[in-house]
C-alpha cells in the first residue's frame, strides 16, 4: 500500500482535530479533538515504522497512548471540577488565568 | 619591648571599645576610671620605654605586627617604628592627654554623655598614637583619618547645638581637602618607591633622586597639603577657630597633644624627603610665616576667649612650619613640645573660667575675675608669659631657636615676619589675660555662684604649668648638648649646607627676641589696664579674620550650594529620576501589551501554538 494514503489520512485527522479544538467551545468535544490530534501522530508513527521496518515508532505509539490516557483522566477530572464550580462546560469561560 | 609598646598603643583602644559598648549603662565613676586609667597605663608604658631607651641607648627599631597588603610589587605592613622622635610624640600625647582626661572628670561632671565623651577622647589618643608610631605612611594615614574622625565626634560632641554640629562638619570637610593631598602623596610614594615604609623611602630618596627633582617637589607638596589641613595652616586654617564649639578639654586635646601637631610631625618625620625639595621648603617657610602673622593679627581682635587661644595655636603652628621651612626640624619639634604644655595650660585654665561661668566664652562678660579665680589666673598668666617668650620660661627657648635659625639661614624677611608674630603673641595673650582677669567686674559675673574651680580641675593644670615653666630646659643647657637635642639628634639635617644653631646664644637676634617679648607684654598690659575704657571695639576687619570665611563662602561654598541645588532640582528629578521613570513606564507599557496575549482562553493558546507550528514548518522547509 502506498504510504502517502496513510499520510493524507493522518493529515486529515490532524486538520479536523485542530479545527475542532479551535472552533468548539464544548469541553468534551475539545477533548475529543485533542485525542484526534494525538492519534493522527500515532498513525504516522505506525505507518513509518512499517515502511522503514523500524520498531521504534511502535514503541513511541505506546508512550503516546499512555500519556493520552493519563491526560484524559486528569483532564476529565479538571473539567468535572470546573463544571461543579461554574455550571458550564464552555472552555471560553475557563479563563481565570487571564493576565 | 614589643609587648610594652603594643600595650601602650592599644590600651586607649581597649578603653574606647569598653566605654563605647557599655556607654548606656556604665556608671559615671567607672567611665572616668576607665577613661583616665587606660591613658595612664599607656603613659606608664611609654615612660618605661623612654627609660629603656635612655639607659641602653638603643637604636630605632621597627616591629612588624603582621603583613597587611601584598600585591605584586607593592608591600604594606602593619608595622610600628619606635625611635626617639616617635617616643617624644607618644610621651606628649599620653602625658598631656592623661592630664586633660583627669581634668575632664571635673569639667564634664554635669554632662549626661559622660561615657561617650571619654570613649571619643580615648579613641582620639589611640588614633594619634597610631599616627606617630606607624612605620609606614599607609598606616600613618589610618591614624591620620582616625584623628580626623575623633575630632569630628568631639567638636560636635554637643550635637544639639547647631553651631557645634556645623563646626564639626566644617572641621571634617576642610580636613578632607588636606587628606586628599596626603592620599595623593601616598599613591605617588607607592608609584615611586613601591613601598611606603618611612625608613626605606628616606633611604631611597637620597640615592634615587637628585636634589630638587620635580617629582620629589610634587611629592613633598602633596604631603604639605595634607599637613596644612591637619595643622590649620593657610589656606585650610578656617576650621580651627570654629572648632571651639566643642567642650574645652577637647580644644585642649586638639591644640596641645593631638591633631594639629600631626602636620608638623609628618614633615619632621619625612624630613629626609623634604630636604630633597628646596622649593617646597621655601613654600612651607613662606606659608608658615604668613599664617603666623595672620593668626596673630586675628587673635588680637577676638572677643571670645577660646578663639584668641585658637588663633594663637594657628600662629604658633605657623612658627613651627617656618622652622621646618628653614630646615630647623629640631627647633620645630622643640617648639611643638613646649607649646603642647603651654597651650594645654592656657586652654584648661580658660576652661575653668568657662565652666564656672556656665559656658560663657565672651570676654566682655568677664573682667576682674582674678578675685574669684585666685589660682586659675596665676596659671593662665604664667602660661601666657611663657608662650610670649619671656625668659626663662619654656617657650622662650624654643621660639628663640626658631627665630635665630631663620636669621642664620638668611631668610631675613621671614625672620622679621616671625619676629612680629612672636611679639604679637605677647600682646594678644596679655590682652586676653587683662580682659578676663583684671579691671572692673562686668555685671554679668556678679553672681554669688561663680567660684574657683574644684581641685580636680586645678591639679592637672598645675602639673602642666610646671612643664610650661621649666620645659625649656629640656632643650637648653649652658655647657653641654641639651638633653632634647641629644635625644632626637637624628632629625637634624645632614646633607643641607646650613649652619643651624640648636641652643640659645647671646646674639643680636636673641636679644631682640627678648626685648620684643617683654616689650609686647608690657605695652599690652599697660594699654589694657590703664587705657581700657578709651579703646573702642576691636577692628571689625581683624575680628572677622580678614573675612577669609566670607571669601571662602563666596568662592567655594555658595557656588557649590548653587551647583548642588542645580543638581538637586534639575539634574536629579529630570534626568536621573526621569530616565528611571521612563524605563519603568516603558516596562509597564510592554507588560500591558503582552498581557493581552495571556487571555486565559485555552482555544486562543491552541491557535497561537498551531500558528507557531505552521511558521516553524514553513521556516524549516524553506
Amino acid at each position: 500500500m502506498d504510504v502517502s494514503l496513510f499520510v493524507f489520512v493522518s493529515l486529515a485527522m490532524f486538520t479536523i482535530g485542530i479545527i475542532g479544538v479551535l472552533i468548539n467551545r464544548n469541553a468534551l468535544i475539545f477533548f475529543l479533538s485533542i485525542e484526534l490530534l494525538l492519534n493522527a501522530g500515532n498513525l504516522l508513527f505506525v505507518t513509518f515504522a512499517r515502511e522503514w521496518e523500524n520498531q521504534t515508532g511502535l514503541i513511541w505509539v505506546f508512550f503516546v497512548l499512555i500519556i493520552a490516557a493519563a491526560e484524559a483522566a486528569v483532564g476529565i477530572a479538571i473539567f468535572i471540577n470546573q463544571f461543579r464550580t461554574k455550571q458550564v462546560v464552555d472552555v471560553d469561560q475557563y479563563d481565570v488565568l487571564r493576565g | 619591648m614589643l609587648y610594652v609598646l603594643c600595650l601602650g598603643l592599644f590600651m586607649p583602644l581597649i578603653g574606647f571599645v569598653t566605654l563605647f559598648s557599655t556607654a548606656r549603662f556604665i556608671g559615671r565613676w567607672w567611665a572616668g576610671v576607665i577613661g583616665c586609667g587606660t591613658i595612664f597605663i599607656s603613659l606608664m608604658c611609654f615612660i618605661s620605654l623612654l627609660i629603656t631607651y635612655v639607659n641602653t641607648g638603643s637604636s630605632p627599631q621597627t616591629f612588624l605586627l603582621y603583613e597587611w597588603i601584598h600585591f605584586n610589587s607593592i608591600n604594606a605592613n602593619f608595622a610600628l617604628h619606635l625611635d626617639p622622635l616617635a617616643l617624644l610624640m607618644t610621651l606628649i600625647i599620653t602625658g598631656v592627654g592623661f592630664l586633660i582626661h583627669v581634668y575632664s572628670v571635673g569639667y564634664m561632671d554635669h554632662d549626661d554623655d559622660y561615657a561617650r565623651f571619654f570613649a571619643c577622647m580615648n579613641f582620639f589618643i589611640f588614633a594619634m598614637l597610631l599616627l606617630v608610631l606607624a612605620a609606614e605612611l599607609l598606616l600613618l594615614f589610618v591614624g591620620w583619618e582616625g584623628v580626623g574622625l575623633a575630632s569630628y565626634l568631639l567638636i560636635g560632641f554637643w550635637y544639639q547645638k547647631p553651631e557645634a554640629a556645623e563646626a564639626a562638619t566644617k572641621a571634617f570637610v576642610v580636613n578632607r581637602i588636606g587628606d586628599l593631598g596626603l592620599l595623593l602623596g601616598l599613591l605617588l610614594t607607592f608609584y615611586l618607591f613601591h613601598t611606603t615604609d618611612i625608613v626605606t623611602v628616606s633611604k631611597n630618596v637620597e640615592t634615587g633622586f637628585a636634589v630638587g627633582a620635580p617629582v620629589i617637589t610634587l611629592l613633598t607638596m602633596l604631603y604639605f597639603i595634607g599637613a596644612t589641613g591637619k595643622s590649620a595652616q593657610i589656606p585650610l586654617q578656617t576650621w580651627l577657630p570654629d572648632a571651639m564649639a566643642g567642650p574645652t578639654p577637647v580644644s585642649a586635646l586638639i591644640h596641645a597633644a593631638t591633631m594639629v601637631t600631626a602636620g608638623v610631625y609628618l614633615i619632621v618625620r619625612m624630613h629626609d624627603v623634604f630636604t630633597m625639595a628646596p622649593i617646597t621648603l621655601q613654600v612651607i617657610g613662606v606659608i608658615g610665616a604668613i599664617t603666623s602673622l595672620y593668626a596673630s593679627l586675628c587673635a588680637l581682635a577676638q572677643t571670645d576667649l577660646k578663639r584668641v587661644l585658637a588663633y594663637s595655636t594657628v600662629s604658633q603652628l605657623g612658627l613651627m612650619f617656618l622652622a621646618c621651612g628653614a630646615g630647623a626640624f629640631y627647633a620645630a619639634m622643640f617648639h611643638l613640645t613646649t607649646h603642647a604644655f603651654i597651650k594645654a595650660v592656657l586652654f584648661l585654665s580658660a576652661g575653668n573660667v568657662v565652666h564656672m561661668m556656665h559656658g560663657t566664652t565672651e570676654m566682655s562678660q568677664m573682667g576682674g575675675l582674678s578675685k574669684i579665680f585666685t589660682k586659675t589666673h596665676w596659671l593662665f598668666l604664667i602660661a601666657a608669659l611663657s608662650l610670649s617668650g619671656v625668659p626663662p620660661l619654656a617657650a622662650f627657648f624654643s621660639k628663640d631657636l626658631i627665630l635665630e635659625n631663620e636669621y642664620l639661614v638668611g631668610y631675613e624677611f621671614l625672620y622679621y615676619i616671625a619676629l612680629a608674630a612672636s611679639v604679637l603673641t605677647g600682646v594678644y595673650l596679655t590682652r586676653a589675660y587683662c580682659l578676663t582677669f583684671t579691671g572692673p567686674q562686668s555685671n554679668a559675673n556678679q553672681h554669688d555662684d561663680v567660684k574657683e574651680a574644684p581641685s580636680i580641675m586645678i591639679a592637672p593644670v598645675l602639673i602642666l604649668t610646671f612643664f610650661a615653666i621649666f620645659g625649656g630646659f629640656l632643650g637648653f643647657s649652658f655647657n653641654r648638648t641639651p638633653w632634647l637635642e641629644d635625644f632626637i639628634s637624628h632629625v637634624e639635617v645632614t646633607h643641607i649646607e646650613r649652619e643651624l644653631t640648636t641652643s640659645f646664644v647671646w646674639s643680636y637676634e636673641g636679644v631682640l627676641a627678648i626685648i620684643g617679648a617683654i616689650g609686647g607684654v608690657l605695652t599690652s598690659a599697660l594699654i589694657y589696664t590703664k587705657y581700657r575704657d578709651k579703646l573702642g571695639n576691636p577692628i571689625e576687619f581683624m575680628k572677622k579674620s580678614f573675612y577669609v570665611n566670607e571669601i571662602y563662602n563666596f568662592l567655594f561654598v555658595i557656588p557649590l550650594k548653587y551647583f548642588s541645588n542645580l543638581l538637586a532640582n534639575l539634574i536629579e528629578p529630570k534626568i536621573f529620576d526621569g530616565s528611571v521613570n521612563v524605563l519603568a513606564q516603558g516596562t509597564q507599557g510592554v507588560a500591558r501589551a503582552l498581557q493581552l496575549v495571556q487571555s486565559g482562553q485555552i482555544r486562543a493558546y491552541v491557535a497561537w501554538m498551531a500558528l507557531g507550528a505552521v511558521l516553524l514548518i514553513v521556516y524549516l522547509v524553506y
